[in-house]
């Protein structure tokens, strides 16, 4: 097995038109570890994300994952309800890579990446369903089988949690670290939730432009950074303060 | 004097050699644009399809223009000549070259629509003995196409399906997630760029033909039914195809029988076909609501049904018991929320 890292960043200069928002970042996301993106809105979290994914180009430095595929879970509110589109149909669109799509293929035969896909994540019952009529928790598991059919090693997610409940946000993070134990993936996700990241990133990185810092490491060295106590070791007393009543 | 009879269906079919060429022009332009169209709305390009009509029907005047006062030959600077070359400059200017521009994209094709339609209504006035033409241009109310036209529309029709054909997984993955797509290495640049070349040069081979006003209906309406009706969106663009040529068809009729122009006759028709869609929609919604609800209904934020809270989860109130939700599609009885097994009570 390979100890090449999944994603490699060296000096990573991110940031638009020529103007880097956040100091120069160095990163190695291995397999099997998750890695909580975190910041207050507005730090530079979305541009790290979408230099990373490649949707925005790197002011600097290098970015590479060797040999490693990477799939993206959007917000689900990225995806406009007037287009139609069921679960096999957005399942299917992971597993197409480069340009697979001008391929023939027979349309009512789904590819066994496709079906494990939705089976590891208990969608296969609602393959025929529009994306329109199902609930969040639903639509998060149907994101994340898409982003399966592809096979990745890395798995980056934005926001996955947001708009849901306590109940299904601890089953979608419950979910998360069961395919990344039998996939041996990594992930790296955006949340706001702190709490529930708490229990289940083993690496932050914590970015803050107005600071101007950039802290990356395991989780209990970032909590612990002066920048980070700064930002969020109020809010992070009171969830204490909260938990212990 | 009495008055004139009106036109009657049969009539229609008896003159069918005269008829067939501009009722086949309809079916052809109303199916390639209905296609297309499915990416342009899903893709909220909607007004590049108007500015790209106004634009080619500019570059027919401009060509007439150019032939009566520069002298060009009809070959060298023909209407054809005239209308791609707008349509592909004008595509140019909007889609390309954003990076560092000053104004919104939304602003640009309120620009090239309006200096498009201006500009044609200008012309117009100086190429008198061509005004019928200008006419029909901007509404369409041609009657006759002529043999090479109908043949260029068959190669073009045919050409830009086949790149559709072969693309349309592809255009439906940008269309339905952009980002994605890219992610995974789709070249959606490229994709786009085909979608608008396409859309260009349909455009500008339908609008010499057909007039401004139907190419925009057949980019807009058939899509707008289909989108509303159809599962997802390869389903939509072949749906859309059959209410684009059905509307060719349907409105160069309904301008025989009832003696209307016939561009507004096709759009009129296209528009039709989007409210017939809405109430299939709506019977079609309320057919999966009951499915639904008698085989398993998804519950979830908004469904309709109370929220109890139960031990450590959420369930669902349903015709006076308590659902529970797995996120793997299964709906679980839990009982009748009074005493139900489980070991504790509801209040």
């Amino acid at each position: 097995m390979s100890d090449s890292p999944l994603l490699l960043c060296q000096a990573l200069q991110v940031g638009y038109r020529g103007q880097p928002l956040l100091p120069p970042i160095d990163l190695r996301v291995e397999r099997g570890e998750t890695w909580a993106l975190i910041g207050p809105n507005g730090a530079g979290k979305t541009t790290l994300l979408r230099t990373v994914l490649g949707l925005l180009p790197a002011l600097g430095g290098q970015l590479a994952h060797p040999g490693s595929a990477i799939a993206y879970v959007p917000q689900r509110s990225e995806l406009d309800p007037s287009v139609p589109a069921r679960v096999i149909d957005l399942v299917r669109a992971g597993a197409e890579r480069g340009w697979s799509f001008a391929r023939p293929r027979w349309p009512y035969a789904p590819q066994p990446q496709v079906q494990q896909a939705m089976r590891d994540v208990g969608v296969e019952k609602l393959c025929r369903e529009p994306w329109l009529h199902l609930s969040e928790g639903q639509k998060q598991r149907v994101l994340l089988a898409q982003a399966l059919a592809g096979e990745p090693d890395l798995l980056i997610l934005d926001e996955p949690t947001s708009a849901m409940d306590v109940h299904a946000e601890r089953q979608v993070f419950d979910l998360l670290g069961e395919l990344r134990d039998r996939r041996r993936l990594g992930l790296l996700l955006v949340s706001h939730n702190l709490g529930a990241l708490g229990s289940f990133a083993t690496h932050a990185i914590f970015v803050d432009k107005d600071q101007g810092v950039v802290v990356p490491g395991p989780l209990r060295e970032v909590v612990q950074h002066p920048a980070f106590d700064a930002r969020f070791g109020l809010h992070i007393a009171e969830q204490r303060g909260g938990h212990a009543t | 004097m009495p008055p004139e009879a009106a036109p009657q269906i049969g009539q229609f079919f008896d003159a069918w050699d005269l008829f067939r060429d501009p009722a086949m022009a309809g079916v052809l332009a109303g199916a390639l644009l209905g296609f297309l169209g499915v990416f342009v709305v899903a893709r909220r390009m909607v007004f590049l399809s108007a500015a790209l009509s106004q634009a080619a029907g500019l570059g027919v005047a401009l060509a007439f223009w150019a032939q009566i006062h520069l002298g060009f030959s009809s070959t060298w600077m023909s209407p054809t000549v005239g209308s791609t070359l707008a349509t592909g400059l004008a595509a140019l200017g909007l889609v390309g070259g954003t990076r560092g521009a000053r104004w919104r994209p939304d602003g640009r094709l309120g620009w090239v629509y309006l200096m498009g339609a201006a500009g044609t209504l200008a012309l117009g006035t100086r190429i008198v003995q061509e005004v019928q033409d200008i006419e029909s241009i901007l509404f369409g109310s041609a009657v006759a196409v002529a043999p090479a036209d109908l043949q260029q529309l068959i190669g073009v029709t045919g050409g830009l399906f086949a790149v559709q054909v072969v693309g349309l997984r592809g255009f439906c993955q940008v269309a339905v997630d952009e980002d994605g797509a890219r992610v995974r290495g789709l070249p959606t640049r490229l994709l786009g760029l085909l979608l608008v070349a396409s859309l260009a040069l349909a455009v500008s081979v339908t609008t010499r033909i057909l007039g401004a006003l139907p190419v925009f209906a057949f980019t807009v309406l058939p899509a707008m039914a289909a989108l509303r009706v159809a599962p997802n969106l390869a389903t939509a663009a072949w749906l859309a195809a059959i209410l684009g040529g059905a509307a060719g068809f349907l409105g160069y009729l309904a301008a025989f029988l009832y003696t209307l122009p016939v561009g507004a006759a096709q759009a009129l028709v296209a528009g039709a076909e989007v409210l017939l869609a809405a109430l299939v929609g709506l019977g079609l919604d309320a057919w999966h609501t009951r499915a639904v609800h008698r085989h398993a209904h998804i519950h979830g934020p908004g469904c309709g049904h109370l929220v109890v809270q139960h031990g450590d989860h959420m369930d669902y109130l349903h015709n006076g018991h308590l659902d529970h939700q797995g996120d793997d599609g299964q709906t679980d009885d839990h009982g009748d929320g009074h005493g139900d097994g489980h070991g504790h009570r509801h209040d």
